[in-house]
C-alpha cells in the first residue's frame, strides 16, 4: 500500500472541493483533493448562479432564505470572498469570469428563453442584453442538441445559418475548433454570409483550451460581438470551468487523486485518521490532519436514497430526510425545488456535521442540508462560497 | 361532409383493433376512431403476458379454457410478437400445498401442460429465481408485446380497405330518430372535426365504455379498478414468473424487450382518466417481485405504470353474457359495447362481437382470424438489436440505441406530430433516462422536418415531460433518483423552461 500524509484531505472533486482545496493549497497547507471522477459541473451551464430565483442584486435575496439555508451560515460577506477568489483564479487561467456579485445577468438558453445567472464565462458576456440587438444564431449540421428555430421562433429579430463541421456532437465540434485552420476557415464563411448588423451566437463548441481566443479571432475577423449558448450535457463550458479550477489546484501544488473511490475510512475515537482509495493496482492511503467532505448531493453521488432512506455515502453520517418517500417529489414536472432537495447533511457555524461524531470532519458543497439548489438556483454559488468557508475554518483548525 | 361506412369502431386497443381486422378478412367496410395512439388504454399498460391460462384453472375454469385455446392460437399466427417464454409458478415457503394440488388438477382438466420442477432444475431456467423456493411448475405462458399486436391487427384492416384513425376522439355519437347512426371524431393536435356515419357503432373503449356508451343515451355499469406495475432496467428472467397461490398483489413478472414487469395491484377508482399511482403501490409490487426474485429488490426501476380494468358490474340485467370473461351489450339502439375479457382473449372477442355484427347484417361469412397469421409481420417486426447495433452512428437515444435515421424514417413514413407514435414504434425513450434526453432531439428533428412548428414542439415537450414525470415520480430512488435531478436540472436549469 501507498501512504500520502497531507494537512488537508478534501474528499469530492466538484464545485466546492476544488474551491476549498484551492484555497488551502494557495495558503500552503499540503492538500489532497480525492475525486471518483470528473465532477457534475461538467455538465452545468459553466455560468456560476448565486441566488437567481431572488431579484436582481442576489445578495438581496439572502433575507428571504430559511433559516437553516447554507448561506445564511456562511453570511453576505463569505459569498463576497468567495466570489473575489474564483474571478481571480479563472482570471489567472485561459477564461475569465465577467459579471459582478451584486448584479444578476441574463443569458440566451437552446430554447430561446433567458436564463438568470451572476458570472458567465467571457465566451457569453456578450449574451447579456442581446433581447434588443439583431442576432444572428449560427448552427452546426446534424448536431443533435441545439436547434436554432427554438430561438428564431421566439425571438423576432433573430436569423440562423447552418455550418457544416463534418462532425455532429458538441464535443466533437469543439475538438475541431482546436485544429489548425477550422476556426480560420469558420470566420471566412461567416464573414461570407454578409449579416446585418448586430450580434452572432453559436452552441457553446468554441474549444475546449482557449475558447476565448477562438471567439476573439472570429469576432475581429467578422466585426462584431460574438457568444456561446450552454448547451444540454455534456457541456463544453462546463468541463473548461472544472478543468481550469483543477488545474489552478495543481498550479498551488495541490495534490490530485483522480478516479479512485473511497474503499474504506480509518478511524481513532472522533478523530477521521486516513482514507484508502480502491485502486486497480495496490491500495493508496490518504492521511490527513483534517478531511472535507464535498461528494455533492444525489447526482454525484454524496448522498444515495434507498427505497425509504437516504445515506451518505463515505462516512455514513445521518441525512437530514424531508419525511417519507411519498413526500420527496411533487406532482408537478415543472414546480422546481421539490421537498428532496432539502435533504442533506446538518452543519454547524464551523461547518462540521452536526450529527457527526468526527471533529476533523468539515463539509461544504451541496450535500450541505437545506441547499435546495433548483428551488433558488444558487447551485455553484453556494458550492464556492461554503468551499471556501469550510477551507477558512480547516485552516483555523490547522493554524 | 361526412364520411361513410358499414361499422365505426371507438377504441383501438387489442379488442378495437381485433374487431377492424376481423371486419376486414369479413369484407366488411369500418372506420376505426382512437383519441390516443394504438393500445394507449388498458392493453398498453397490462403487463404483456399471453396467459397459459394457470392463472385461472382454480378460480374460473371458463376463464382458463379461453386462455389456453387464444394462447395457442396466437403463438402461431402472432409469431413476431409473441416470445415463447414458458412460464413458471413458484411456490414460496410458506405457499399453500392444497392450492398447488388444485392448481396441478385443474391444469390437467383443461389441457394447459404442466411440468413440475425442483428448485435446482428451476433455477438452471432461471438462476435469478429465490433459491429458497419449495419447487416451481413450468406452464406454456409466453410474453407479448401489445402495442405491435394492435398495430398488426390494424395492418390487415388498413391493407383491406379499413380506415384507422388514431389521435381522434369520438366526442359525440350522432342520432336520429333515437338511433346511432354517427361519430364525429375530434383531431387531438389540430381539433378538425370528422363526421363518419355507420349502420353499426361499436364501443370497445375499456374504462371507456359507460361514457361514450352514455353519449349514445344509454349506459353500462362498470366497476373500474386500476393495477399499477413496475418497470426493471434489467432482464432479470427469461421467463414469465407466477407465484403459485391465490391471485394476489403482486404476484406476476413478465420479461419485455431488455425489461422486466412487475405487478399488479388492485384498487378501485373512479375516473379512467385522474390515474395516480401512490408510492406505496410501488413498495407493495416490488417487495412482492423480490420474494419471487431476490435481486429485484436491488435492480434499478424505471418506471411506474398504472392501467385500469373496465371490469363488468355483476348483474347481467340486459345482453346476453358470452363468458364470465367479458360481455357483448346490444344497446338496441344501433350501438353495441364489448367490455370485459383480457388481452389474451382479444382475438376471441374480436370473433364473437363480429359475429354479431354479421348475423345483423345478414352475412355468412365465416371467421378466419384464427387461422390466418397477422399479416404485415416481418414489416412491423419491431426494432430488434442486432439491427440497431449495425447503424451506431448518430445515435439520437443511446439508452435504445436508436438513429436519426431511424427517427426521421419513422416521423417521414407516419407523417406524425406526435412523439408517442415515434416512441412506440422505435423504443425511442424506452431507456432508463425515460426519453430525458432524447425527445428533446426527436422533437427537434420533427420540427426541423417541418411536421410541427417549433412552438408546438416545444408544447409537445412540456406534455411530455409532464407525462413522463407521472411514471418515474412514484418509484424514485436509488440511480433512478440520481438521473431524476440531472433531468431536471435541464430542463428547469439550463434550458429555464418554467418561464418559456
Amino acid at each position: 500500500m501507498s501512504s500520502h500524509m497531507h494537512d488537508v484531505v478534501v474528499i469530492g472533486g466538484g464545485m466546492s472541493g476544488l474551491m476549498a482545496s484551492i484555497y488551502l493549497a494557495g495558503k500552503g497547507f499540503k492538500t489532497a483533493l480525492i475525486s471518483r471522477g470528473d465532477p457534475v459541473c461538467c455538465l452545468s451551464t459553466g455560468c456560476i448562479d448565486v441566488l437567481s430565483s431572488r431579484g436582481s442584486n442576489p445578495l438581496d435575496g439572502f433575507g428571504g432564505l430559511p433559516e437553516g439555508h447554507p448561506y445564511r451560515l456562511v453570511g453576505k460577506k463569505g459569498v463576497e470572498d468567495a466570489y473575489k477568489l474564483f474571478k481571480e483564479v479563472m482570471a489567472d487561467g485561459s477564461i475569465p469570469y465577467v459579471g459582478t456579485i451584486r448584479k444578476n445577468r441574463e443569458i440566451l438558453t437552446p430554447i430561446g428563453t433567458f436564463k438568470t445567472t451572476c458570472l458567465v464565462p467571457h465566451t457569453m458576456a456578450a449574451s447579456h442584453g442581446c433581447r434588443d440587438e439583431y442576432v444572428h444564431v449560427i448552427s452546426f449540421k446534424g448536431i443533435k442538441d441545439f436547434y436554432p428555430s427554438y430561438i428564431t421562433s421566439k425571438l423576432k429579430n433573430t436569423g440562423f445559418s447552418l455550418y457544416d463541421a463534418g462532425v455532429s456532437s458538441t464535443l466533437a465540434i469543439a475538438a475541431r475548433f482546436e485544429e489548425k485552420g477550422f476556426a480560420e476557415d469558420f470566420a471566412l464563411w461567416l464573414a461570407g454570409l454578409e449579416l446585418p448588423p448586430g450580434k452572432v451566437a453559436l452552441p457553446a463548441v468554441l474549444g475546449l483550451n482557449n475558447p476565448v481566443a477562438v471567439m476573439e479571432a472570429i469576432s475581429l475577423r467578422i466585426g462584431r460581438e460574438v457568444f456561446e449558448i450552454p448547451t444540454l450535457p455534456p457541456s463544453i463550458p462546463g468541463f473548461r470551468l472544472f478543468r481550469s479550477l483543477k488545474a489552478a489546484l495543481q498550479q498551488r501544488g495541490g495534490d490530485v487523486f483522480w478516479g479512485m473511490p473511497i474503499s474504506s475510512v480509518e478511524r481513532h475515537g472522533r478523530i477521521v485518521e486516513a482514507v484508502t482509495l480502491a485502486t486497480s493496482g495496490r491500495a493508496t492511503r490518504v492521511q490527513g490532519r483534517v478531511f472535507i467532505l464535498a461528494t455533492g448531493s444525489f447526482v454525484s453521488g454524496g448522498l444515495f436514497a434507498t427505497r425509504d432512506s437516504v445515506h451518505e455515502t463515505v462516512f455514513g453520517i445521518p441525512v437530514h430526510v424531508p419525511g417519507p418517500r411519498k413526500d420527496w417529489f411533487r406532482r408537478d414536472f415543472f414546480n422546481a425545488g421539490h421537498p428532496i432537495e432539502e435533504a442533506g447533511i446538518e452543519a454547524d457555524a464551523s461547518f462540521r456535521p452536526i450529527h457527526g461524531n468526527s471533529t476533523n470532519l468539515f463539509v461544504c458543497g451541496s450535500i450541505l442540508a437545506h441547499s435546495e439548489i433548483m428551488k433558488y438556483h444558487c447551485g455553484h454559488g453556494l458550492a464556492l462560497a461554503t468551499g471556501l468557508k469550510a477551507a477558512k475554518m480547516c485552516e483555523r483548525m490547522l493554524a | 361532409m361526412s364520411i361513410k361506412t358499414d361499422v365505426i369502431i371507438i377504441g383501438g386497443g387489442a379488442t378495437g383493433c381485433g374487431i377492424a381486422r376481423d371486419l376486414a378478412l369479413r369484407g366488411v367496410h369500418h372506420y376505426l376512431v382512437e383519441k390516443g395512439d394504438f393500445a394507449s388504454g388498458a392493453t398498453g399498460a397490462c403487463h404483456g403476458l399471453l396467459h397459459s391460462g394457470g392463472r385461472y384453472v382454480v378460480n374460473d375454469s371458463e376463464a382458463a379454457h379461453e386462455c389456453i385455446t387464444e394462447n395457442t392460437i396466437l403463438r402461431k399466427i402472432a409469431q413476431k410478437c409473441v416470445e415463447t417464454t414458458g412460464g413458471l409458478f413458484v411456490r414460496l415457503p410458506g405457499d399453500s400445498k392444497r392450492y398447488r394440488d388444485r392448481f396441478l388438477k385443474g391444469c390437467d382438466e383443461m389441457g394447459i401442460a404442466t411440468t413440475v420442477l425442483s428448485p435446482s432444475k428451476a433455477l438452471d431456467l432461471v438462476p435469478n429465481l429465490n433459491p429458497a423456493m419449495e419447487e416451481a411448475i413450468a406452464v406454456p405462458d409466453c410474453s407479448i408485446d401489445p402495442f405491435r399486436l394492435c398495430m398488426l391487427n390494424a395492418y390487415t384492416s388498413r391493407h383491406r380497405g379499413g380506415a384507422i384513425l388514431t389521435h381522434h376522439e369520438a366526442i359525440e355519437i350522432i342520432k336520429e330518430k333515437g338511433v346511432c347512426v354517427g361519430v364525429k371524431a375530434r383531431e387531438r393536435l389540430t381539433s378538425q372535426i370528422k363526421e363518419i356515419r355507420a349502420r353499426i357503432i361499436i364501443n370497445a373503449t375499456g374504462a371507456w365504455g359507460d361514457r361514450i356508451a352514455r353519449l349514445g343515451g344509454s349506459e353500462v355499469p362498470m366497476t373500474l379498478s386500476k393495477g399499477s406495475l413496475i418497470v426493471s432496467n434489467h432482464r432479470l428472467t427469461n421467463m414469465v414468473i407466477n407465484r403459485l397461490r391465490p391471485p394476489s398483489d403482486g404476484d406476476i413478472i413478465v420479461p419485455n424487450e431488455a425489461v422486466c414487469l412487475a405487478g399488479t395491484t388492485s384498487i378501485p377508482i373512479d375516473d379512467p382518466d385522474v390515474l395516480e399511482i401512490d408510492p406505496a403501490e410501488v413498495d407493495i409490487v416490488a417487495g412482492e417481485a423480490e420474494q419471487m426474485i431476490p435481486s429485484f429488490g436491488s435492480t434499478r426501476l424505471i418506471r411506474a405504470y398504472t392501467g385500469v380494468r373496465p371490469l363488468l358490474k355483476a348483474s347481467g340485467q340486459d345482453g346476453r353474457s358470452i363468458s364470465r370473461g367479458f360481455k357483448i351489450i346490444d344497446h338496441e339502439n344501433g350501438m353495441f359495447s364489448i367490455l370485459g375479457g383480457k388481452l389474451t382473449t382479444y382475438r376471441l372477442m374480436a370473433e364473437k362481437m363480429v359475429d354479431v355484427i354479421m348475423e345483423r347484417f345478414g352475412l355468412k361469412m365465416k371467421c378466419r382470424t384464427a387461422e390466418l397469421p397477422l399479416e404485415g409481420q416481418d414489416e412491423l417486426s419491431g426494432y430488434p438489436l442486432s439491427k440497431r447495433l449495425s447503424t451506431m452512428d448518430d445515435i439520437i437515444c443511446e439508452c435504445e440505441l436508436v438513429s436519426r435515421n431511424t427517427v426521421e424514417h419513422a416521423i417521414n413514413t407516419m407523417g406524425t406530430h406526435y412523439v408517442g407514435d415515434i416512441q412506440h414504434r422505435t423504443r425511442l425513450g424506452m431507456g432508463p433516462c425515460q426519453g430525458g434526453f432524447c425527445t428533446f432531439r426527436a422533437l427537434g428533428i420533427m420540427q426541423e422536418l417541418g411536421r410541427v412548428s417549433p412552438e408546438v414542439s416545444l408544447k409537445i415537450l412540456k406534455e411530455f415531460l409532464q407525462r413522463r414525470f407521472k411514471g418515474i415520480r412514484p418509484a424514485l430512488w436509488g440511480d433512478q433518483l440520481r438521473e431524476e435531478q440531472l433531468i431536471e436540472s435541464i430542463y428547469l436549469g439550463i434550458l429555464n423552461m418554467e418561464s418559456g
